[in-house]
């Protein structure tokens, strides 16, 4: 065996672990180095889910539903931040509710400190409604007729009627836009039960595996606006603002598309090597 | 007590830290750290879930309706609640039938509504123009190609027609290209969406267990405990490398 077919041996035979370690180093370095990067495309769809948020009347609440916990933070948690921030920048009074027993403290917990940022008052500018069982189709159909009777008390145990948040909503018809932030096929639920029957637009953040099967939906309009992953959250970041800096989801869709191209080349590198050595062989 | 409340966030970084190399470790190879790792995890999700489960719904929603309210009738949610535990007993299966028919019908109701909801309009919104005003060459170009891969993947299940028709057979593989086109499109999401958890994971030691590191080196307890576990480390690491090069060479 010559120098040529140990490598191309090589190459087909890489040990799993060297390619971990290898993606490993490739994806430090724009979460080591905090590179100031966002993605310089913005696609529509996201540019929708801001325009959605946007223009939704101040007198109207925002519906913010979560149903992530620790396991999909990384995708979840930049959208839910980023959606917060927007909603805090615009003064935009919201609710959130969390799905998800694990994802119940996590929600607060993140939507607390981004309040203290940015000096939002607890109740009046939002309101956390705790964990609720996932069972959609009753508590969606539930809520939209009789919000108050549906969810009784917030996160920390008052009634919602205490809360000045909480005493201004009665039904639907007092919600400006729905945001699903989720990693679960919860999309078509809130469709069929909330935002058509109500005619409320629907923001939906999934986690990127979800992504795809949401496009028909956004064809037809079911669906107002998307943040795709971790990728949305970043481009949502420079519609935010001019010049966001460094934040960890710039970072990290940086890390995302270096690790892509590092699998790519992976690819095609066993591919290449496979073919040279069916074609020396042949020889 | 008070030195675990006053370095908690330390020490939950550090927990963190380590639940997260306990979880990777299986990249390396099988082993008990990992194992370890995975019931703790496993049972403190589940004891965390009997108690939100009772703080934020039960309590609130049932409990202190019929102790604090004194809504009596309340405590037929329990009488209904448990004859799904009926389905244990061969004897009384038919008490859990009666409840598990009611939500089924309840489901299949539901299912009239989502069809309705959510595929009318999109078979509605497949009507689409191929010109009309404000309509450029591109967006019918758009049009053609959506009506290509409609008709091609649609006709790949239209089992009723005879296959040996060559313009319907050729249509159905075509739709079956376009279908695997479709379906390499949620393949690399899904990619995507595993990666970006595991840069979520590294960014967490990166910009938060790597300055708690640094923090937890200026207490003298710190150093005590971090030296010797690091050598611990190593030396796990290094019996396992030198299990598998044995485990490799008995299989040669």
């Amino acid at each position: 065996m010559n120098a040529t077919d140990r490598i191309l041996s090589a190459l087909q035979n890489i040990d799993r672990r060297i390619l971990y370690v290898v993606v490993a180093l490739i994806i430090s370095v724009p979460l080591v180095v905090k590179l100031d990067y966002h993605p310089g495309i913005v696609f529509s769809e996201v540019k929708r889910a801001y325009d959605v948020l946007e223009k939704t009347p101040r007198d109207k609440v925002v519906f913010i539903s979560t149903i992530f916990s620790g396991s999909t933070q990384a995708e979840n948690g930049e959208q839910t931040a980023v959606i917060v921030r927007h909603l805090f920048k615009k003064k935009q009074p919201f609710v959130m509710v969390s799905w998800d027993q694990a994802g119940n403290r996590l929600s607060y917990e993140m939507t607390e400190k981004i309040a203290r940022e940015m000096n939002m008052e607890y109740g009046s500018d939002w309101l956390h409604l705790g964990y609720r069982i996932p069972n959609l189709q009753t508590m969606l159909r539930g809520f939209g007729t009789d919000f108050q009777g549906t969810f009784k008390t917030d996160y920390k145990g008052n009634g919602l009627k205490e809360t000045p948040l909480g005493a201004r909503l009665k039904s639907a018809k007092d919600i400006g836009a729905v945001v699903e932030i989720t990693p679960s096929a919860t999309l078509e639920s809130w469709i069929a039960y909330f935002c058509e029957p109500y005619h409320v637009p629907l923001v939906y953040c999934p986690a990127a595996v979800l992504a795809a099967s949401a496009y028909p939906f956004l064809d037809t309009g079911q669906v107002a606006g998307m943040l795709n992953g971790v990728v949305g959250a970043a481009q949502y970041e420079t519609l935010l603002d001019d010049d966001p800096g460094p934040t960890s989801a710039g970072a990290m869709s940086l890390s995302l598309s270096l690790a892509h191209i590092v699998i790519l080349v992976f690819i095609v590198l066993g591919n290449l090597a496979y073919l040279l050595e069916k074609r020396r062989k042949a020889k | 007590m008070k030195f675990l409340e006053a370095h908690s966030p330390l020490i939950i970084v550090w927990l963190g830290a380590l639940s997260t190399f306990a979880v990777y470790s299986i990249l390396f190879s099988e082993n008990r750290f990992y194992r370890f790792f995975e019931h703790v995890f496993l049972g403190a999700a589940a004891g965390l879930g009997v108690y939100i489960t009772w703080s934020q719904v039960l309590k609130p929603m049932w409990w202190d309706k019929m102790t604090v309210e004194g809504l009596w009738y309340w405590v037929f949610a329990l009488v209904l609640g448990s004859m799904f535990y009926f389905t244990y007993s061969k004897k009384h299966v038919w008490i859990s039938r009666l409840i598990f028919g009611l939500f089924m019908g309840m489901a299949a109701g539901g299912l009239f509504r989502e069809f309705a909801e959510i595929y009318m309009p999109q078979i509605l919104k497949s009507m689409k123009p191929l010109a009309g005003s404000g309509m450029t060459v591109w967006d019918t170009l758009n049009v053609l190609v959506f009506y290509a891969l409609l008709f091609t993947s649609m006709a790949y299940f239209f089992f009723s027609f005879d296959s040996k028709n060559r313009f319907l057979a050729r249509s159905a593989a075509w739709g079956r290209w376009f279908l695997m086109i479709g379906f390499g499109a949620i393949f690399g999401a899904t990619v995507m969406g595993r990666m970006t958890l595991f840069i979520g994971r590294f960014n967490f030691l990166v910009n938060e267990w790597l300055p708690a590191v640094g923090e937890t080196w200026h207490y003298t307890a710190g150093k005590i405990l971090m030296l010797p576990a690091m050598a611990f480390i190593i030396f796990l690491l290094l019996r396992a490398i030198k299990r598998k090069r044995a485990e490799k060479v008995t299989e040669q």
